[in-house]
């Protein structure tokens, strides 16, 4: 066992003890790397209300309306107003004391550059990051458009973005609470008398798992969809139309393409395909392929990747993902025809 | 969505529990509650108890016989080489409720809070929200970078992230729209729904401001914006004071690294604040003299009063609490000695008490905490009772350290009005009815 011999070793043991290692903190500790500008420039997406974070570019609502129908229109609406649960864009003026107020970028967003900074960032929902600037530029002044800032002549640029006014702007203030001060009183504390009791809505909660019998909705999207479409069958069939339930084919009966097109609809499909969303054919949907099926693979393929307007909804090139190559999408739409057959 | 069922009067029970209650001695409380106020309903109480045991009876895994695990072998070791709870817990899971959210990639699950004792949440059961869905991120290739006005603009990797010195917090987090159905009234039947967008968890990491040192914030400096990896580049600004405070940047949870779900490899993590202000998959740090008003801290999160003006950066989490037990999932079942449990938690502080009524709000009896009572993290409270089948209008009331007393939801819809949204932290009623039975209620 190793012991100090004598007390006077003290002070060399200290002195050895900060020469081999320790840290005196509240000193840069040297780790990370120098972030070069380049890499910086390439992440830093963000833009401001003075406009600061804004690239060089224009957009005008002219463009902006045909981009807006081919990546925006299949969830927000032709006019902003939404597709099913999808969030309204537009409208919903004066709503903000109304009993249900309609929240949009023209009733109730501050800045101009939340929306240029949001679509750009975030948008569209299954292509996130695939607008270019002037894109966006365009888009952001159709939906200002849509909701009355601008007009129909309107040029949306890096310049003249700062100085938009939005109804909303001076609609919100700092953090102020506490608000609502209540005191700790042990006793007779209200009079029962005046206190009312509202009870719960039935059959909006998920709760089939531990009541029996409930009327509970579905506890999944899926299985929410599911139900809405069954009542749908139901409605048609009450009015002497059927239609065939939608049924996926096995995964035993794909060929290899259609394998290798599942993760490629995963990642960029299924927003729209899984749900039926605005018009798309719905995987497993014999009904919603089957017209689609009718025109031809080569038809088909062309649509997936070039785009089409349909009567029934959009199909942005790609899905809006032009960074998938022709063979991915071509394996994509393997998986959902077959699945679909 | 909007039915309503309109208020069906309380005044009588509540007069009936009034008129018990009087004729108690103040220190008479225990006694009160042993008691129980009524004895209508104890038939049925009993009734319900009696069938819990007939469940069961036929099985020849009771005593006296051998049970059949007990004559045989089980599995070995490694045979669940990352172990899972018993099949028999497969009810404990998160859930969603649809019809909130477009798509299951941009929504909310709950926690099970029901089921969970202590105040740790397991990982796999820790409330879900996406805007974007779970990014799929190779930690080797994630990177975090730290600029703006600073000295030094920084790009961490994982590995020197973690060779940083690192702390160990148990702190609470919770979606600021918890609660948030419930502002026009009662809708949710079950616990889960109604707070379980509420989690507690030990999170390992570097506190921030040592980040910010390494990096040299100049003086200019006033807020940060935090941006995450995934498809929404989801952003906040995030003012210096509290970045300089406590906030941490994390990667690991409850001993292991954080699940994809909850930001793996790296998140942010404001203890107390708005969970949505604690950006998952963390990528981006930059340092600004004023906030971007960024999609998430304009459109949503701000908190819409009655007045037509919405407050902004309202981000910490006020005092709350619910009675986790009974609950709608875990209605009373047993006559007799019961033990009332829940949660009360601060975005401001420690919890410092917990008062439980049983008459709507009318009287109240202080609850005890139970084990750790940390700042800005879960703090599970109880309160000893005798139920005979009396019916009862639970509600907890939660105090923290800086006085803050939760609010009633008149007082809280007095102030705001019912189209916030977010922050609904009001006491929460529990209807307890002479079969056991638990509904959601609420009581202004």
């Amino acid at each position: 066992m190793f012991r100090l011999p004598d007390h006077s070793w003290r002070p060399l043991i200290a002195g050895l003890l900060l020469t081999t290692g320790v840290q005196a903190l509240a000193e840069p500790l040297g780790i990370g790397q120098a972030a070069s500008a380049d890499e910086i420039a390439g992440w830093d997406i963000d833009v401001r209300p003075d406009g600061l974070g804004l690239p060089p570019g224009e957009g005008s609502v002219m463009d902006g309306e045909m981009l807006y129908e081919s990546r925006c229109a299949s969830c927000h609406g032709t006019f902003g107003e939404g597709v099913g649960r999808w969030p309204v864009l537009s409208g919903g003026f004066d709503t903000l004391t109304h009993e249900r107020p309609t929240k949009t970028v023209g009733s109730y967003w501050p800045y101009a550059s939340t929306l240029w900074d949001y679509i750009h960032r975030a948008m569209p929902f299954t292509a996130p990051r695939s607008l270019s600037a002037d894109e966006t530029y365009a888009i952001s002044a159709y939906v200002l458009y849509l909701n009355d800032i601008v007009d129909d002549e309107f040029v949306l640029t890096q310049d003249n973005l700062a100085s938009i006014e939005m109804p909303n702007q001076d609609g919100f203030f700092l953090d102020d609470r506490p608000d609502s001060p209540n005191m700790r009183c042990m006793k007779d504390c209200a009079n029962p008398e005046q206190l009312e009791m509202v009870g719960t809505i039935g059959g909006i909660t998920p709760v089939g798992h531990f009541k029996q019998g409930a009327d509970a909705p579905a506890a999944s999207h899926e299985a929410q969809k599911a139900l809405e479409e069954q009542k749908e069958r139901e409605r048609l069939h009450s009015l002497g139309i059927e239609v065939e339930a939608p049924h996926e084919r096995a995964d035993s009966e794909l060929s290899a393409s259609a394998l290798a097109g599942r993760e490629v609809y995963e990642a960029a499909c299924v927003a729209c395909h899984g749900s039926g969303l605005a018009g798309a054919p719905k995987l497993g949907d014999q009904a919603d392929w089957s017209p689609r099926l009718a025109k031809g693979m080569d038809t088909l393929l062309k649509h997936a990747i070039e785009g089409f307007t349909g009567t029934k909804g959009v199909m942005p090139p790609k899905g809006g993902r032009v960074d998938l190559s022709d063979e991915q999408i071509m394996h994509a739409v393997a998986f959902m025809t077959e699945k679909s057959r | 969505m909007s039915r309503i069922i309109r208020p069906q009067s309380t005044a009588e029970l509540l007069k009936q529990l009034a008129r018990e209650s009087e004729d108690l001695s103040a220190n008479d409380r225990r006694d009160f509650l042993r008691r129980g106020i009524t004895a209508v309903g104890a038939l049925a109480a009993t009734s319900v108890a009696g069938g819990a045991l007939a469940e069961s009876a036929g099985s020849t895994n009771l005593p006296p016989n051998e049970p059949s695990w007990s004559r045989q072998l089980g599995h070995g070791v490694v045979e669940h080489p990352y172990g899972s709870p018993s099949r028999f817990e497969k009810n404990v899971v998160r859930r969603t409720v649809p019809w909130l959210t477009a798509e299951s990639i941009s929504s909310i699950s709950m926690t099970p809070l029901a089921e969970l004792k202590g105040i740790i949440t397991p990982n796999g059961l820790v409330f879900e929200r996406y805007h974007a869905g779970v990014p799929v991120i190779n930690p080797e290739e994630h990177r975090l970078i730290l600029h703006g006005l600073v000295e030094r603009p920084l790009i961490f990797t994982m590995d020197d992230l973690m060779r940083f010195p690192s702390v160990s917090e148990i702190k609470f987090l919770e979606c600021p729209a918890n609660g948030g159905m419930e502002w026009k009234g009662a809708q949710m039947e079950a616990l889960q729904f109604t707070h379980g967008m509420l989690s507690c968890c030990e999170w390992t990491g570097v506190p921030l401001k040592v980040l910010l040192e390494e990096a040299g914030v100049k003086p200019e400096g006033k807020w940060i914006l935090a941006e995450g990896a995934d498809g929404a580049h989801m952003s906040r600004s995030i003012p210096l004071e509290k970045a300089l405070d406590d906030t941490l940047v994390v990667y690991a949870q409850n001993g292991e690294r954080l699940r994809p779900e909850q930001g793996y490899p790296l998140r942010l993590f404001n203890p107390g604040w708005e969970g949505n202000t604690s950006i998952k998959w963390l990528r981006r740090l930059e340092v600004g003299d004023q906030p971007w008003y960024h999609r998430e801290e304009t459109s949503k999160y701000t908190d819409l009063l009655a007045s037509g003006k919405a407050r902004k950066f309202s981000f910490v989490q006020e005092t709350n609490s619910v009675i986790t037990y009974p609950c709608p999932e875990k209605p009373v079942k047993h006559s007799g000695y019961i033990e009332i449990e829940g949660l009360a938690w601060s975005g401001r502080g420690r919890i410092k008490q917990v008062d439980v009524s049983f008459d709507g709000g009318v009287n109240w009896v202080p609850a005890r905490l139970k084990g750790l009572v940390l700042p800005k993290a879960l703090t599970r409270f109880s309160v000893d009772a005798q139920w005979h089948g009396q019916p009862w209008l639970l509600q907890a009331r939660a105090i923290d350290e800086t006085g803050y007393v939760q609010p009633t939801l008149k007082q809280l819809r007095a102030a705001r009005g019912s189209n916030s949204i977010y922050h609904k932290n009001s006491i929460h009623t529990w209807k307890v009815a002479a079969n056991g039975e638990v509904t959601n209620v609420q009581i202004t």
